[in-house]
């Protein structure tokens, strides 16, 4: 676990990332908030399955 | 990278940008131009002097939290020309982590003994990504709207329209 315990660090500089361009687009907290999150939340969901199919190929093919 | 002839080249940029923001940025919007400059020495700087104090305070709290946080991870010693060139180079983005760096980068940051070794790189992606990220905030300078000044007292008009209009001449009848 420690060995893979840096992918951690990728929640906190993706969100401050997020926040910081939102932030730039809008003045309003309560959207920049909700717009942060749902880029994180999609930015995530890609990452993690281009990873897995990456390993199911890897795996299988 | 020798260092004066780094501090010279990041110099002459920054000279670069101001008098490109002289010569393409009208006269009114010449502080536009003294607010790039200043967010780049510090991040979010620039917003306040535009008179965008809470976004101002809000990057400079974000991206030095998030500095201090690389810095930590790598020892409080900032990435060194030799740690990583190109990890170094994006310290350029802000002038307070290109001072920082130059002024501790002498010695080579290491990973600490407390933490995880795999944690070294994205301590130093970090302190990177701070350098980029105010490059990101210098640009929004260009487009923070300034606060509308208090409207000017109107001119007193010179014919009050509540004054009764003297009555047109009648012509005169023939007798």
């Amino acid at each position: 676990m420690t060995g893979i315990s840096y992918l951690f660090l990728y929640v906190p500089i993706c969100l401050v990332i997020m926040l910081v361009l939102e932030t730039c687009r809008s003045d309003n907290p309560r959207r920049i908030l909700r717009r942060s999150f749902s880029n994180f939340g999609m930015l995530t969901l890609v990452l993690t399955v281009g990873g897995a199919l990456v390993w199911v190929i890897n795996r299988w093919f | 990278m020798n260092s004066s002839r780094e501090l010279r080249f990041v110099l002459l940029g920054v000279a670069f940008v101001g008098v490109l923001v002289t010569l393409l940025v009208k006269k009114s919007e010449r502080i536009r131009g003294a607010a790039i400059l200043l967010a780049w020495l510090v991040p979010g700087a620039g917003h306040v002097l535009l008179g965008k104090w809470k976004k101002g305070l809000f990057f400079f709290s974000i991206l030095g939290a998030t500095y201090l946080f690389g810095l930590w991870i790598a020892g409080f010693r900032s990435i060194s020309w030799d740690d990583n060139p190109f990890y170094y180079v994006g310290q350029w983005g802000s002038g307070a982590t290109f001072f920082l760096a130059r002024w501790i980068s002498v010695q080579k940051a290491y990973p600490r003994e407390d933490l995880p070794p795999s944690w070294f790189d994205p301590g130093l992606l970090y302190v990177c990504a701070v350098g980029l990220l105010n490059l990101v905030v210098m640009l929004n300078v260009l487009e923070v709207k300034r606060p509308a000044r208090a409207a000017a007292p109107a001119a007193p008009d010179p014919v009050p329209a509540a004054l009764p209009k003297e009555p047109p001449p009648q012509p005169e009848v023939p007798a």
